[in-house]
């Protein structure tokens, strides 16, 4: 197991290093340039000249994709005489436009974003599992239908609609959290009530799209196993219906229900744009987003691509793994 | 300077009048009076953005931004008077115990520091910092986006200084700006007379950095405050925390009023709640520092109740289009001329928010505010044939002209298969003003296609000679309340935002002959005259067409008091607010 692991990760470092050479490359062809459009006012010649020089971009797409993959072990230097610096390793360069290393700026926004990504993972396997277990159990009664409503509703109400309406007609409207501290970043470990009052409503915007989604994969997965014919055998054997369920059905149905959750989870780590803009939260959707549409600041984008990259191919190993414990035929295989 | 930034404008107000008689709008300059200021409490600023675009005062060029940092982080040599109406335009002594003395026919200037001015850190602010500050513009692979007066106007030939960082030319720059031997005097000296230098010192790019507490381009996040609030914090995306700078002091300090004990700068907040916020005056203490959506800005303005938390004022700027008179583009005057009287200006204006919000036709390109430097322009608006609908008929009757006159430009403008293109940002409003165009201009049979621009490389797209089209929007405001900051920036060789390409037109010899004659002139009287007679020489030209003279909103909740407008800056006078 050691082996296989170890594998992966040397085969996902390579992936990555691939990554951040594609997006050097893909920036270096795009119309735009960052040393004009930075350059201010009096944008002579000579200025986007200098501009471009500050930026690091007045070297070949091969040195300054060199330069960044050396400053992720060495550091990197900025500037010149008094006015110096250094981003200590592992750099991911400086971003110009918020004044910062990308490191410092990743690893401010990082927090935000797990913890919003994490609250609605639990919230919506929680919600999504059980609203579909249930309904697979009771086919075709109340339960059923109205979760088939759910369902609808939660996948044709978009984040953009269902985070507005939650923010302006319940946060907003019943005072339960002030403007003035939408948004705040509160440490959980100290301030634990504070955090849960940040995260609590944009959590609840996220995991309502995605508990609908699962509570339809679980309910057709549920009747789609209480079919099989091991679940025939198990009645047979004089088996409960609970423990048939806990033991043999739910296993074999969550199994592909593992593997899209941990990349839903991946991609929510990468940023959920959409409700950190609504919420006003600080995260890693903001910080990539603004840098790809406004300021093309290749540092940030680089970054914020390998990390949700990172997630994407980390989680794919994690469900590999996990899938070995829930599914145990994939082990014999 | 260029509505990209949505810069500072300087005007005076004594034009304010005129620009009422132009449009014939209720115009509130002023909120409501309040009663006495009362100390304390957190004033509490929302805005949509997620940061300000610069903090650093060297590179702070955005109006709004400077007016706030003005009045509580830095301080200038001088600054305009803190105050409401027309006396806001004058200039007082800020750091500096006057407004300056100029000599040598206005090539040298001096001004002279107060007694007991301080860093936050209580040490003297001294003529040292003042010079360090200074050369921190020429810098520019450092220290980018603020205004370059300081490259252009000091006496050191361009390019031979490279600023405090590397110190090349360093000698240049001593000898261009000195210090008295008791370091409270500076003197400037410049390469030509600037009668009106002193109000280029209103900008932070002139005001002192102490040299040992500079950080280069981190600089920009946590400057050294000599006003009266310090920053505590200031996180991007999230919030900018400015408390009391104790060793601030009132005595060394006429001008500013720092009543609240703190101020929150809220960034990154959803346009919707932000609207919500103010108009349900949910939070009492706070101030928008951006307008509000439009249909929420037009509700706000009517509700009655809203009367005593809201301002709707001419902002500084200036809109037209840009007519691009090189060869092969707009060279021809009768095809500039049969566009501008096919427009339909008033369905543009009513796409925008009609008069009373958007702002009213103009005639020129120096706005009426100006004062001085204005007069009403003949021909274009005021022509008998100009209709606000437009005019298909007259712009016929040009095409006629040009025709023969310039064959080739009509050509281009009526052949269906190739036209004229239209540079346009590429926002919602103007995907709706392409077809206004477009309707308009095909009912007097010009052919006319729209590029479209993303909104953040707009003005450098158009400012790429080999990238501009035939005509382009634009925008542009007074630096301060002379033209000189307006006709040599938009229509010469040299400007900063000439997107008329107008140096190759048979034109422009003589109208740069008569520009830089203006600029040299010392005589202000003279200098207004001069201004307003090259005016009237870009509108007979159409090197732009259509401006128009626009206006600006600003709402605020019940618990602010003190909220008035500060006209110079084009924004609020944040000096006067305070926390009921």
């Amino acid at each position: 197991m050691l082996k296989y692991i170890a594998r992966r990760v040397a085969y996902t470092m390579m992936i990555l290093v691939l990554i951040s050479l594609v997006v050097y490359l893909i920036f270096d062809v795009l119309p735009m340039d960052p040393a004009r459009l930075t350059c201010g006012k009096t944008c002579r010649p000579d200025v986007v000249e200098a501009n471009r020089h500050r930026l690091g971009l007045d070297v070949s797409v091969w040195q300054q994709w060199w330069r960044f993959i050396v400053g992720l072990f060495k550091g990197r230097d900025y500037a010149e005489g008094a006015a110096a610096f250094h981003c200590p390793a592992p750099s991911f360069g400086y971003s110009f436009n918020r004044h910062e290393c990308v490191s410092t700026l990743i690893a401010r926004a990082f927090p935000v974003t797990f913890s919003l990504a994490l609250g609605a993972f639990v919230m919506w396997l929680a919600l999504g599992i059980s609203l579909g277990v249930w309904a697979a159990r009771n086919k075709g009664r109340f339960i059923d239908r109205a979760s088939t409503t759910f369902v609808l509703v939660g996948t044709s109400l978009p984040t953009f609609i269902s985070g507005i309406l939650i923010l302006l007609f319940i946060v907003v409207k019943f005072n339960l959290v002030s403007p003035i501290d939408l948004g705040k970043w509160h440490n959980p470990f100290t301030d634990p009530v504070g955090w849960f009052r940040t995260f609590i409503f944009p959590c609840l915007t996220l995991a309502l799209a995605y508990a609908a989604s699962y509570t339809r994969f679980t309910r057709s997965n549920v009747i789609e196993t209480t079919a099989e014919d091991f679940i025939r055998t198990a009645k047979a054997k004089g088996l409960s219906e609970r423990v048939i369920m806990r033991k043999h059905t739910l296993r074999a149905a969550l199994a592909p229900i593992v593997t899209i959750a941990g990349l839903d989870f991946a991609g929510l780590l990468g940023g959920a744009i959409i409700t950190e803009g609504i919420f006003n939260l600080p995260g890693l959707g903001r910080l990539s987003i603004r840098a790809v549409l406004q300021d093309y600041d290749l540092p940030v984008i680089v970054a914020t691509t390998l990390l949700a990259a990172s997630f994407v191919v980390f989680m794919n190993l994690v469900v590999d793994i996990l899938y070995a414990f829930i599914d145990p035929r994939v082990r014999v295989a | 300077m260029s509505l990209k930034k949505m810069t500072v404008r300087r005007f005076v107000a004594s034009g304010a009048a005129v620009a009422l008689a132009v449009s014939g709008a209720i115009v509130s300059a002023t909120a409501p009076a309040n009663a006495a200021p009362s100390t304390g409490g957190t004033l509490y600023f929302f805005t949509h953005q997620e940061q300000f675009d610069h903090v650093d005062p060297q590179r702070v060029y955005v109006g709004r931004d400077i007016a706030f940092f003005n009045s509580y982080l830095y301080r200038n040599l001088v600054m305009y008077k803190p105050t409401t109406g027309s006396a806001g335009s004058s200039l007082v002594g800020d750091l500096a115990t006057n407004t300056g003395v100029p000599s040598n026919q206005a090539k040298t200037w001096k001004f002279t520091l107060r007694p007991g001015v301080t860093w936050e850190d209580g040490s003297a602010i001294t003529c040292a910092d003042v010079k360090y500050g200074i050369s921190r513009t020429f810098a520019q692979d450092v220290i980018t986006d603020g205004p370059t007066y300081a490259t252009t106007m000091l006496n050191i030939p361009a390019g031979k200084y490279k600023g405090p960082y590397s110190k090349e030319g360093q000698d240049l720059f001593d000898k261009a700006v000195t210090c008295s031997s008791d370091n409270r005097t500076v003197t400037f000296n410049l390469s030509r007379s600037v009668s009106d230098f002193n109000y280029a010192m209103t900008y932070p790019a002139f005001s002192p950095v102490k040299a040992t507490k500079d950080t280069g381009d981190k600089y920009d996040l946590r400057p050294f405050a000599s006003g009266p609030y310090k920053l505590e914090s200031y996180v991007i995306n999230d919030e900018m925390h400015l408390v009391r700078n104790t060793a601030w002091k009132k005595a060394t300090d006429p001008n500013r009023n720092p009543y609240p004990d703190d101020i929150r700068v809220r960034f990154g907040v959803d346009e919707d709640l932000r609207d919500s916020i103010f108009t349900d005056d949910s939070i009492k203490n706070a101030v928008n520092l951006d307008g509000l959506k439009p249909v929420a800005n037009k509700a706000f303005f009517e509700n009655p109740a809203n009367a005593g938390r809201r301002l709707n004022v001419y902002d500084p700027y200036v809109r037209y289009g840009a007519m691009n008179v090189s060869a092969g583009k707009m060279d021809c005057l009768e095809v500039r001329q049969a566009v501008f009287f096919a427009i339909n200006t008033q369905a543009l204006i009513d796409l925008s928010g009609g008069r009373e919000f958007y702002g009213d036709p103009g005639d020129n390109p120096i706005k009426p505010v100006l004062g001085l430097d204005y007069a009403p322009t003949t021909g274009n608006i005021h022509d008998p044939a100009w209709k606000i609908t437009g005019n298909p008929d007259k712009a016929k009757e040009l095409l006629a002209t040009a025709k023969t006159k310039c064959p080739t430009t009509y050509d281009k403008a009526t052949n269906a298969a190739k036209g004229i293109t239209y540079d346009l940002s590429n926002t919602a409003t103007n995907q709706k003003a392409s077809v206004l165009i477009k309707d308009a201009l095909t009912l007097a049979g010009i052919n006319v296609k729209f590029n479209f621009i993303p909104s953040g490389q707009y003005y450098s797209t158009i400012g790429d000679t080999t990238k501009q089209s035939d005509i382009s929007a634009a925008g542009w405001g007074a630096d301060w309340a002379n033209a000189s900051t307006v006709i040599p920036e938009l229509f010469t060789k040299e400007g900063g935002a000439n997107y008329t390409q107008n140096w190759n037109d048979p034109a422009y010899a003589a109208f740069k002959t008569k520009s830089d004659k203006a600029l040299a002139e010392t005589d202000r009287k003279k200098q207004a005259a001069m201004w307003k007679e090259l005016a009237q020489y870009v509108m007979d030209q159409y090197w732009i067409i259509r401006p128009i003279f626009s206006k600006g909103q600003f709402v605020w909740n019940s618990g602010v008091g003190g909220v008035g407008y500060w006209e110079p800056q084009g924004n609020f006078l944040f000096t006067a607010m305070y926390v009921k």
